[in-house]
């Protein structure tokens, strides 16, 4: 079943010639984006019970170190004489002064200066975006261990109103920060293959969608696999444990504060990460990312598809975000315009509301209990029949040797 | 060897001096029951002893090792397991799941099979073998106090504290749990059983500790403790107690519950 869904979106990009290809193609990748997040943050909330509202902030804090990076620092072969730079090898790494939201005709940064002195004569690198993605990641699994750390007593609301309050000083943050992070403006990025890619000898434009498809939708088989292994792990065991009862875990030897701290880490990395990506793919991120609106979203998908499955809590991502788009087009009953840019937010709700309501672990999971475990009843049933048969009276004390 | 050595703990809530320089020492494979009235300090003496709560002032030594400022796990690691006055089993997760945490986080072996293995073998012990597959919420209030109990034969402590083992659960259930007490002491684990079940704790203990509002008033067999003046007023009381008339002839059950 999930091969083929993995074959499926394999193939998708390549059959599919229904019309709007460019627009089905994104709502795919930003699916896949939803789907990483989604799937993380059931690992966090509904395999470890870690309620936390601050993952799309790590998301942010992903898009917005590579933004920072690819925005302030270049490569160049020559001294600018105007920024901040340090010399490696025959190179400087030219360190871009902030100037806000001004106009560029106004005043220029000190590199712009710079390339308008060398007149074309020098040529200035960017650098290069699989690096800022990898400190994307590496900022939010700092800021996951820390807020792990920060976190440790919490539980339940306090832990949700807390991370909550992270998420909104992050995005005031940035909104405030106006010299640096252009606020409201936001950052334009490069993007994920600035000047095009050719794979197996086809050239690919850098707005073609195919490959930001296939590197959105291998960093979700990633994380997926990364999250399959690590919940058929004793790491999946203990987190679960944790979940359940923690000082009942802790009595039983497991070391809780290793494993709640260690599924902060992963969990911030993949959302660091997916927002990395993302944010070279829309190549602009603004301080809206992050905003609780965003977060909302997840969790909904999250709870819908089923929070204590990240599988099912990656297809729900993509089942939804795809309705979400089909609910855009308005229609008429009886003359009367139904406007669903507006209604589809109340139909999401209402799902939501339903799911919650009558299948509180999701929509999916009933349908993987059934093929996983619809066995475990009758298996109990009969081996119980076998026990008794066995066993005319109590069983004797056994031994713990 | 097994040696536990507590000596003048003392654990305060507020204004609640919940622990009154308590002392004690266990050497050796003993059966021991906890026993007092409500508030007595059953419980937080145990979650001292567990390393849950830090006590204010006091040691506490297993085998050696100072336990009383470590955390749980480690308590755990050292040597010493226990269950909850109410079941707290993983409810979300299959009961072979529950007994492969403790056998993993201890690192008792690595390779899965063996833990399997001893998982089954710990299962058909309490006869639960058929439920292996069963996620724990769906088993009984009694079933789950038996895989409370499997969890700790996975555990393979020194040392074991029993925190109402017997409350709430049916006759026959109680027999499985006598016989795993019986079997897991006669292997060598000493075993602190905390109950307000009196003829359970008389049967099986060799040793009662008797603690009243945060003082261990009484360290003694059984019957010396029967006999003591101040453990029946503060706790077992007398004949009249229990009937008001004096018809009764023997000590019953639970006589604090409340």
């Amino acid at each position: 079943m999930g091969l083929a869904i993995v074959l499926f979106f394999m193939a998708f990009p390549f059959f599919y010639s229904a019309g709007n290809y460019d627009y089905v193609m994104h709502i795919c990748i930003i699916g896949f984006f939803y789907a990483i997040l989604a799937s993380s943050w059931s690992m966090l909330a509904g395999y470890a019970g870690q309620f936390s509202f601050g993952h799309m902030a790590f998301m942010g804090l992903g898009a917005y170190t590579t933004a920072l990076f690819c925005h302030y620092l270049f490569i160049s072969p020559e001294p600018t004489g105007l920024c901040t730079e340090f010399a490696f090898g025959d190179y400087y790494l030219i360190l871009k002064n902030p100037i806000g939201v001004t106009s560029t005709t106004l005043t220029q940064d000190c590199l712009s200066q710079a390339m308008d002195n060398w007149n074309g004569s020098v040529e200035v690198k960017p650098m290069p975006v699989w690096l800022g993605v990898m400190l994307g990641s590496l900022v939010g699994g700092i800021f996951g261990l820390l807020i792990g750390l920060l976190v440790l007593r919490l539980r339940a609301a306090y832990l949700a109103l807390f991370t909550l309050g992270f998420s909104e000083i992050l995005r005031a943050t940035i909104s405030a920060e106006i010299m640096i992070t252009r606020g409201q403006a936001g950052i334009e990025l490069p993007s994920l293959f600035e000047n095009g890619i050719t794979i197996f000898g086809h050239a690919f434009s850098k707005t073609d969608k195919i490959p930001p498809y296939f590197v959105m939708f291998f960093l979700l088989l990633g994380c997926l696999a990364l999250m399959t292994w690590l919940s058929r792990s004793r790491f999946g065991l203990f987190v679960r444990a944790l979940r359940e009862d923690e000082d009942a875990a802790a009595a039983l030897g497991v070391n809780t504060t290793r494993y709640k701290i260690l599924v902060f880490v992963i969990t911030s990395m993949m959302a660091a990460t997916a927002g990395a990506v993302q944010a070279h793919y829309v190549t602009i991120v603004t301080p809206n990312n992050i905003m609780i609106l965003q977060m909302s979203i997840v969790v909904a998908m999250a709870v819908i598809g089923g929070v204590e499955n990240f599988v099912a809590a990656a297809i729900g991502a993509i089942l939804i975000e795809f309705a979400l788009e089909m609910l855009r087009t308005s229609f008429n009953i009886g003359g009367v315009e139904i406007d669903m840019t507006i209604w589809r937010l109340v139909f999401f709700g209402a799902v939501l509301m339903l799911t919650l309501r009558f299948a509180r672990n999701g929509l999916l999971p009933p349908l993987i209990e059934y093929f996983t475990r619809g066995h475990v009843a009758s298996e109990t049933t009969a081996q119980r029949t076998v026990d008794d048969a066995d066993t005319p009276s109590v069983r004797p004390v056994g031994g713990s040797e | 060897m097994i040696e536990l050595s507590v000596a003048r703990l003392n654990k305060r809530f507020g204004g609640n001096h919940v622990l009154k320089d308590v002392s004690f020492e266990i050497k050796g494979p003993e059966m021991i029951g906890l026993i007092g009235p409500n508030g007595a300090g059953k419980t937080t003496l145990t979650n001292v002893l567990d390393g849950a709560v830090k006590p204010n002032s006091g040691t506490v030594y297993l085998n050696g090792t100072r336990i009383d400022q470590l955390a749980p796990f480690q308590v755990a690691n050292i040597g010493l397991g226990r269950t909850f006055q109410i079941t707290r089993s993983f409810r979300r997760m299959t009961v072979l799941e529950n007994l492969y945490v403790p056998a993993l986080a201890l690192g008792k072996s690595h390779r899965i099979a063996e833990i399997h293995e001893r998982a089954m073998e710990v299962l058909e012990f309490l006869t639960m073998g058929h439920l292996r597959n069963e996620y724990a919420r769906a088993l009984s209030g009694g079933q789950q106090k038996l895989l409370e109990l499997g969890r700790l034969l996975m555990l393979d402590p020194n040392i074991i504290i029993l925190d109402e083992p017997f409350a709430g659960v049916h006759p026959r259930l109680l027999d499985i749990i006598y016989g795993y007490i019986r079997r897991v002491n006669e292997n060598g684990t000493a075993i602190i059983i905390i109950s307000h079940q009196m003829d359970s704790i008389f049967s099986l203990c060799k040793r009662l500790l008797v603690l009243n509002y945060g003082d261990l008033i009484a360290d003694d067999t059984p019957d010396k403790v029967k006999a003591d003046p101040v453990v029946i007023k503060a706790y077992l009381g007398t004949e009249e107690d229990y009937t008001g008339t004096g018809q009764s002839s023997e000590i019953q059950t639970d006589p604090s519950h409340g």
